[in-house]
């Protein structure tokens, strides 16, 4: 940042820097004018992973608490938008109050007994959640079972109907932008430092009057809202749902993106988003092997950036 | 001003990827939408194997309205999200059509991105009983449908006078799916099923359903999920001493079941769709595919190669690569001559008649069952 560089109201922001986002958003916002519908796909997958890592990154970055089962909140939310829309017969709009409910009670479920747990110990209990959501509903009538809910209608918005991919590109776009800002937020607010203290030296923070059970669930349900409202808006678009996506590796792809950009970094965070979803895509002329390719080039970043792509910096 | 720098570069990343799509002119290109990735892509590279194979022969003869067929695979990993990138690229790329589809879950989405694209779209494995309400009108199944497998399945039972039923499968969708079918055809019928049972993918010890079944003694067992759990399943009843007539579903008909259960699966039944080495048509189709691939065809590759000679038939009826024409020319299939026997289509595009034949295991292999209550027999 230059000395020179005119402050705004908030410290850290420059006209340069603030300009710079108006373009980068003015340019993603144009990209449907010219992307044909694969990379509209594909940019669309890319911002809803964006707003899944930037969701854990608030549980695994910013509060150092290791989960290995936030599908299940994503689950929550897809589940809550198809149970709404298709049993219950209500408008899509009123599934998002409902899951954010739904997800804070999940985030409360998986967060309170595990207060007292650490590293391991928490990561192997945060595993068996997020597979007894997956278990729960493929047997629960409500949910469909196996095949899942099929049939999702989708929303309409000022009357316009949100059914073509350019719609759901602007869709996650708007929710990709409103997590960084969310994140961005919390960071440096009063409990984003408390996440990080606590993070540091759990007992710390303790002495210096942290309330850490309201820190640490207060982690939980917000990542937890992230990924619900995710969840929605995929169920939406899919418009149909199995819990087959809810599985063990969903959870660990969106590990892997926070892991792997660089964990409580928001912008770290959003590269590594952008790069588990857009590498297996670059390398689908690869054919049978994109796979392997993709998993030798996630193995090369890890070992030329151990602390992920764009760390942050511990002070 | 690092961090503007990179950020600049992340946007022209995602820019840069969009300039990239390439339409390949003067060629017809037929997308092959199957899993080459992931658990399922030993059945994939069957299928995309068979589309190649039938598209090689094609331009042999000169090709489909003298332009030559160029395949492009779309890998659907078996995964809904991955499905709908791989359908969205083969649109983009401009496909005239697509042949494929083999796992259900996947082929779902991807119905209404070909949908709104118009693409003509030959769904050659996947048979859910789902896609048939989800199809916007341009997909057209050449698998027969769970619907016509629980015909088969209740005829045969009919037929061999089974009066009660025990049905076990494993809670996924398509296992789940059939025995929910079955039961209600069955008790439609008048008759019981005794033993309802879910039991756990990978599950190793049976024990409790055995008793179960032991104690409730059904005619008839009835497996829907696949081979590799059903083998130890009927190894276990067996030594049980359960004696009644053991039926699979058509996840079951692979001949490694033999290796798994050995002697025990002797005279257990399986539906099937019409893998090639049943098929009297077939023959030239698995000594071609032998020479070429070094492999026997998998149980979707004669279903997948008769998409492909079904879709070129239908670009020559229309006479132009117009995808709509195609559509048409598609839905007035009339028994058009596949290895798998004729194809023509119902007003939903489901397969016209049921292709699952009946299959028993003698002297460790399977054999085509022609007895009482097998499909066509009287």
């Amino acid at each position: 940042m230059s000395e020179a560089a005119v402050r705004l109201g908030r410290p850290g922001w420059s006209i340069r820097r603030a300009l710079g986002v108006v373009v980068l958003l003015a340019a993603l916002a144009a990209v449907p004018g010219f992307a044909n519908n694969y990379y509209l796909e594909v940019l669309s997958e890319a911002w809803f992973y964006v707003l899944l890592c930037l969701g854990l990154n608030i549980v695994v970055g910013f509060a150092g608490l290791l989960d290995l089962g936030y599908a299940a909140f994503f689950a929550v939310g897809a589940y809550t938008a198809g149970i709404v829309t298709l049993r219950l017969g209500l408008s899509f709009w009123l599934s998002l109050p409902i899951s954010v409910v739904a997800a804070s009670i999940a985030g409360v479920i998986i967060g309170g007994p595990t207060l007292r747990l650490r590293s391991d110990y928490l990561a192997i209990v945060t595993l068996g959640f997020g597979e007894m959501v997956r278990i729960s509903v493929r047997n629960l009538a409500v949910t469909g079972g196996a095949s899942g809910l099929v049939g999702i209608e989708r929303p309409t918005l000022f009357g316009y109907h949100l059914d073509s991919i350019g719609a759901y590109y602007y869709v996650f776009l708007l929710l990709a932008v409103l997590g960084v800002v969310a994140s961005h937020r919390l960071e440096n607010s009063r409990i984003g430092r408390a996440w990080k203290y606590v993070r540091s030296d759990e007992d710390a923070a303790r002495a210096m009057g942290i309330n850490h059970a309201m820190v640490k669930l207060a982690a939980y349900i917000l990542g937890a809202i992230f990924a619900a409202i995710g969840g929605c808006f995929y169920a939406a678009k899919m418009t149909a749902i199995s819990p087959e996506t809810f599985t063990f590796n969903q959870s660990l792809l969106i590990l892997l993106g926070v892991v792997l950009g660089g964990r409580g970094k928001i912008p770290g965070v959003i590269l590594g988003a952008l790069v588990i979803v857009i590498f297996p895509e670059l390398f689908r002329d690869v054919g049978s092997m994109r796979m392997l390719v993709f998993a030798i080039s996630l193995l090369l970043i890890m070992l030329f950036r151990p602390a992920g792509i764009w760390p942050e910096k511990w002070r | 001003m690092k961090k503007g720098v990179i950020l600049a570069a992340a946007g022209l990343l995602a820019l840069g990827l969009a300039d990239a799509g390439p339409a390949r002119a003067a060629e017809i290109t037929i997308g092959a939408q199957v899993p080459t990735s992931g658990s399922e892509a030993p059945y994939g590279i069957d299928m995309l194997n068979a589309i190649r194979m039938a598209a090689g022969e094609i331009n042999a003869k000169g090709g489909v309205l003298g332009e030559k067929i160029d395949i492009l695979p779309g890998d659907s990993a078996c995964d809904p999200q991955a499905a709908v990138n791989a359908a969205s690229k083969l649109v983009s790329q401009g496909v005239t059509g697509v042949v494929g589809g083999y796992c259900s879950g996947a082929t779902l989405p991807t119905l209404k991105v070909y949908g709104d694209a118009h693409v003509p779209f030959v769904i050659t494995a996947s048979n859910s009983t789902e896609l048939i309400g989800a199809n916007p009108g341009n997909a057209f199944m050449i698998n027969s449908t769970g619907f016509d497998q629980v015909k088969t399945a209740v005829n045969l039972f009919k037929a061999r006078g089974i009066k009660t039923l025990a049905i076990i499968n494993e809670g996924d969708a398509y296992s789940a799916n059939l025995a929910e079918l079955t039961r209600t055809a069955w008790e439609k019928l008048g008759n019981k099923v005794v033993d309802y049972e879910v039991v756990s993918k990978g599950q190793q010890d049976f024990s409790p359903v055995v008793t179960r079944i032991r104690q409730r003694n059904p005619d008839a067992v009835f497996w829907t999920a696949y081979y590799a759990d059903g083998a130890l399943l009927i190894k276990q009843l067996r030594q049980g001493g359960y004696a009644g007539m053991i039926a699979l579903g058509d996840g079951n008909n692979s001949p490694k079941l033999f290796q798994l259960a050995g002697a025990a699966a002797e005279g257990v039944f399986c539906f099937s769709n019409p893998t090639a080495n049943f098929l009297p048509e077939a023959k030239t189709f698995i000594e071609n595919y032998q020479k070429q691939f070094h492999q026997p065809p998998g149980p979707y590759s004669a279903l997948s190669y008769d998409g492909m000679m079904l879709m070129a038939h239908a670009i020559t009826v229309a006479g132009s690569t117009d995808r709509m024409k195609i559509i048409a020319a598609l839905k007035q299939t009339d028994n058009f001559p596949g290895i798998s026997g004729p194809i023509s289509f119902t007003p939903q595009n489901t397969l016209a008649r049921s292709n699952f034949v009946v299959l028993l295991a003698k002297g460790g292999q399977w054999t085509l069952y022609t007895g009482p209550g097998a499909p066509g027999a009287k």
